[in-house]
C-alpha cells in the first residue's frame, strides 16, 4: 500500500456484525451513548457505549450490542434518524413507509441514574405513508419540529412533529424531475436542502403565508448527488456524487448558496456518505477559523478525513477566499473490498474524533482520528 | 407486450465454448468446495473470457429461446477488466435502439455477476456507445447501486430476470 503523508491515522474501535445483509446507515443518539443501525435485512441494531479506563490518558470505547429490532417494514430500511430529543428515531424503508419509534418505558427504568438508558421495548408509534415509492432518506430538523423524508418517487416531503407521535404534512415539494437520494438540514435554521439523481441540489425555505418552496436549485455536480452535510456552523453545504467530486457551497447572501470549492481526485468510484463534525482543533497556526472535519466515504471502500479551515469572516464576502481542505487522515479497504454506504460522526461531547460506517459487508465499524504524537 | 424487435439478427456462435477446468473456473457456486482448498492468499486472476462464459447464456428476454451470445448482445472483446483495480466493465448491444428491454439485460447481467464473481469486482454496465436513444439514462440505472437494490426486492422484476437467469445457471 502506498504510503500518503497525511499527520493523521484512522484506527478502529470497534466491529459491530450482525447484520444479514447490506447495512446502509448508521444513526448516533445525540443524547444517550446509544448507536443505531439498519439494514437491507429490514432490522435496525442498537449498541451502547462507554469508556472504559475513562481515568487514563487514552480511554478506549466498547460497544455493547443492546437490541435488534424487527422493523416489520416489508424491503430494506434505508435510512434512520434520532430525533434531537433522543427518545425518538425515523426510518425509512424501500417499502415507502417511514416508521416512528419510541421505547416502552420498563419498571427498572425507575432504578436508573444519569444517562442511564432505558431498557423497555422499542414499539412502532406511528406509520407515516404517503411517498408512492421507495424512501430513501428521513431527516429531524435541529428543533425536531420537524421531519423531512424523500423518496425515488420525485418527492421531499416535511411533516410537523406533534405530540403523541401524530405527524401532519406541511408540504410536499415536486421540484426534482429523478430519484432524491438525500435530505439535511441546516444546523440552526430552518432550511431544507435535498439531493437527487437529477444531479442538482434544491434548498428549500417556508413561506409563513404560504407553503414549503424551493428558493434555489445548485447545479454543477455531472452526475447523481447522495450526500449532503452542511457545516457545524452552517455557513457551507458539502454535497458529494457519482462524478467522484465532493463540492462545498457557501451561503453568500441570505437565501443565495454558491459553489466555493471542488475537491477532486481523492476518491474512484461514487463518494456515498459525507458527515461533517465539529472535529478537534490542531494547534493554532495562524489558517483561519477552523471549521471542523469532514468525512467522505463510498463505493472505492476509502474514508477520508478533511480538516477544514475558514478564511477570516472579516474580509468582504464577494472578495473572500474558499474555505481550505487538507488531507488529515486517509483509510483504503475499510470494509475489505465492500463499498462504504455511510459516515457519521459522533455528535457527543468528548467523542469528537469518533465516528461510525456502514457497509455492504453488513458491518458497521467505529472509527477514532489518531493524530500522530497522541 | 410490446415487442421492440421481431426479427432480431440470430449470429451462430463460430467460437467454441471454452471449457475451463474445473479447479481455476471458481466462480460457480457449485465450486466453493475447490475455492476452500486454495491458498487463502493467492488471487485467482479472471479474464474476458471466463467473464464472457458466465454472462453469455442469459435468455433475451424478448426472444426467450435465444441467449445474449446467440444475439451478440454481449461478446467477449467488449468486457474489459483492470485487475489492479478490481473492477469489471461490461459493455453490451442492445438489438435495436428503442430496444426497452435493455435495463432488464443489464440488470439479468449484473445479478448474475454478483453472485458468480468473487466480491472483489466492481462491476460496470453500459451499452455500447450509439447503441441505444437512452444511452445514458439505462447507464445510469444500471450502475445506481440504490436503485438496482430497490429493483431485486421487487417480485416482479425480480422474477423476470431469474427468468433470464435460468438457462445461465444451467449452461452445458
Amino acid at each position: 500500500m502506498m504510503d500518503i503523508d497525511v499527520p493523521g491515522h484512522i484506527e478502529k474501535v470497534a466491529e459491530l456484525e450482525g447484520h444479514d445483509d447490506r447495512a446502509w446507515c448508521v444513526a448516533w443518539n445525540p443524547t444517550k451513548p446509544v448507536l443505531a443501525s439498519c439494514s437491507a435485512d429490514k432490522t435496525v441494531r442498537l449498541y451502547h457505549f462507554s469508556k472504559t479506563d475513562a481515568d487514563t490518558e487514552n480511554p478506549s470505547v466498547t460497544f455493547v450490542h443492546n437490541t435488534t429490532i424487527s422493523t416489520g417494514h416489508t424491503k430494506t430500511v434505508r435510512s434512520i434518524a434520532w430525533a434531537p430529543s433522543g427518545t425518538t428515531f425515523a426510518t425509512g424503508s424501500f417499502d415507502s413507509n417511514i416508521g416512528i419509534w419510541e421505547q416502552e418505558s420498563s419498571d427498572e427504568d425507575d432504578e436508573m441514574h444519569g444517562e442511564g438508558v432505558k431498557t423497555g421495548e422499542w414499539e412502532c408509534m406511528s406509520l407515516l405513508e404517503g411517498h408512492e415509492t421507495e424512501c430513501k432518506c428521513v431527516a429531524y430538523s435541529t428543533s425536531g419540529t420537524l421531519l423531512a423524508s424523500c423518496s425515488r418517487d420525485k418527492t421531499v416531503w416535511v411533516w410537523e412533529v406533534h405530540p403523541d407521535a401524530d405527524f401532519e404534512c406541511m408540504g410536499v415539494m415536486m421540484e426534482h424531475s429523478q430519484d432524491v437520494k438525500c435530505v439535511a438540514w441546516h444546523p440552526t435554521e430552518e432550511i431544507l436542502a435535498s439531493a437527487s439523481y437529477d444531479d442538482t441540489i434544491k434548498l428549500y425555505i417556508d413561506d409563513p403565508s404560504e407553503d414549503w418552496f424551493c428558493f434555489t436549485t445548485l447545479t454543477g455536480h455531472t452526475s447523481t448527488v447522495w450526500s449532503l452535510a452542511f457545516s457545524p456552523n452552517g455557513r457551507y453545504l458539502a454535497s458529494s456524487s457519482d462524478d467522484c467530486t465532493i463540492r462545498i457551497w457557501e451561503r453568500i447572501e441570505q437565501h443565495k448558496w454558491e459553489c466555493v470549492k471542488v475537491i477532486e481526485g481523492q476518491h474512484e468510484r461514487s463518494i456515498y456518505s459525507l458527515s461533517w463534525g465539529v472535529g478537534k482543533r490542531r494547534g493554532d497556526d495562524g489558517k483561519g477559523e477552523f471549521g471542523g472535519w469532514l468525512a467522505s466515504t463510498g463505493g472505492d471502500g476509502k474514508i477520508n478525513i478533511y480538516e477544514i479551515y475558514e478564511p477570516p469572516s472579516s474580509s468582504d464576502p464577494k472578495g473572500r477566499e474558499p474555505p481550505t481542505h487538507t488531507l488529515i487522515a486517509t483509510l483504503p479497504s475499510a470494509h475489505g473490498v465492500h463499498d462504504i454506504n455511510h459516515v457519521s460522526w459522533c455528535p457527543r461531547q468528548g467523542y469528537e474524533d469518533l465516528f461510525a460506517t456502514a457497509g455492504d459487508d453488513g458491518i458497521v465499524r467505529v472509527w477514532r482520528i489518531n493524530l500522530n504524537g497522541q | 407486450m410490446e415487442i421492440y424487435n421481431p426479427n432480431p439478427t440470430v449470429y451462430k456462435s463460430t467460437r467454441p465454448t471454452v471449457r475451463y477446468p474445473k479447479e481455476s473456473s471458481l466462480w460457480l457456486v457449485d465450486d466453493l468446495d475447490d475455492r476452500q482448498d486454495k491458498d487463502e492468499d493467492e488471487v485467482e486472476e479472471i479474464d474476458q473470457d471466463e467473464i464472457f462464459d458466465l454472462i453469455r447464456s442469459i435468455t433475451d428476454p424478448e426472444h426467450k429461446h435465444m441467449t445474449l451470445e446467440d444475439l451478440m448482445v454481449v461478446t467477449a472483446p467488449q468486457i474489459h477488466i483492470s485487475p489492479a483495480k478490481n473492477v469489471v466493465d461490461i459493455e453490451f448491444t442492445p438489438t435495436v435502439p428503442h430496444c426497452g428491454m435493455s435495463t432488464l439485460i443489464g440488470l439479468s447481467i449484473r445479478v448474475r455477476l454478483l453472485r458468480s464473481l468473487p466480491q472483489r469486482f466492481k462491476v460496470d454496465i453500459r451499452v455500447k456507445p450509439g447503441s441505444h436513444q437512452s444511452e445514458h439514462a439505462i447507464n445510469k440505472q444500471l450502475n445506481d447501486k440504490e436503485r438496482v437494490a430497490a429493483a431485486l426486492e421487487n417480485p416482479a422484476l425480480l422474477t423476470a430476470v431469474e427468468d433470464c437467469l435460468v438457462s445461465a445457471d444451467h449452461r452445458d
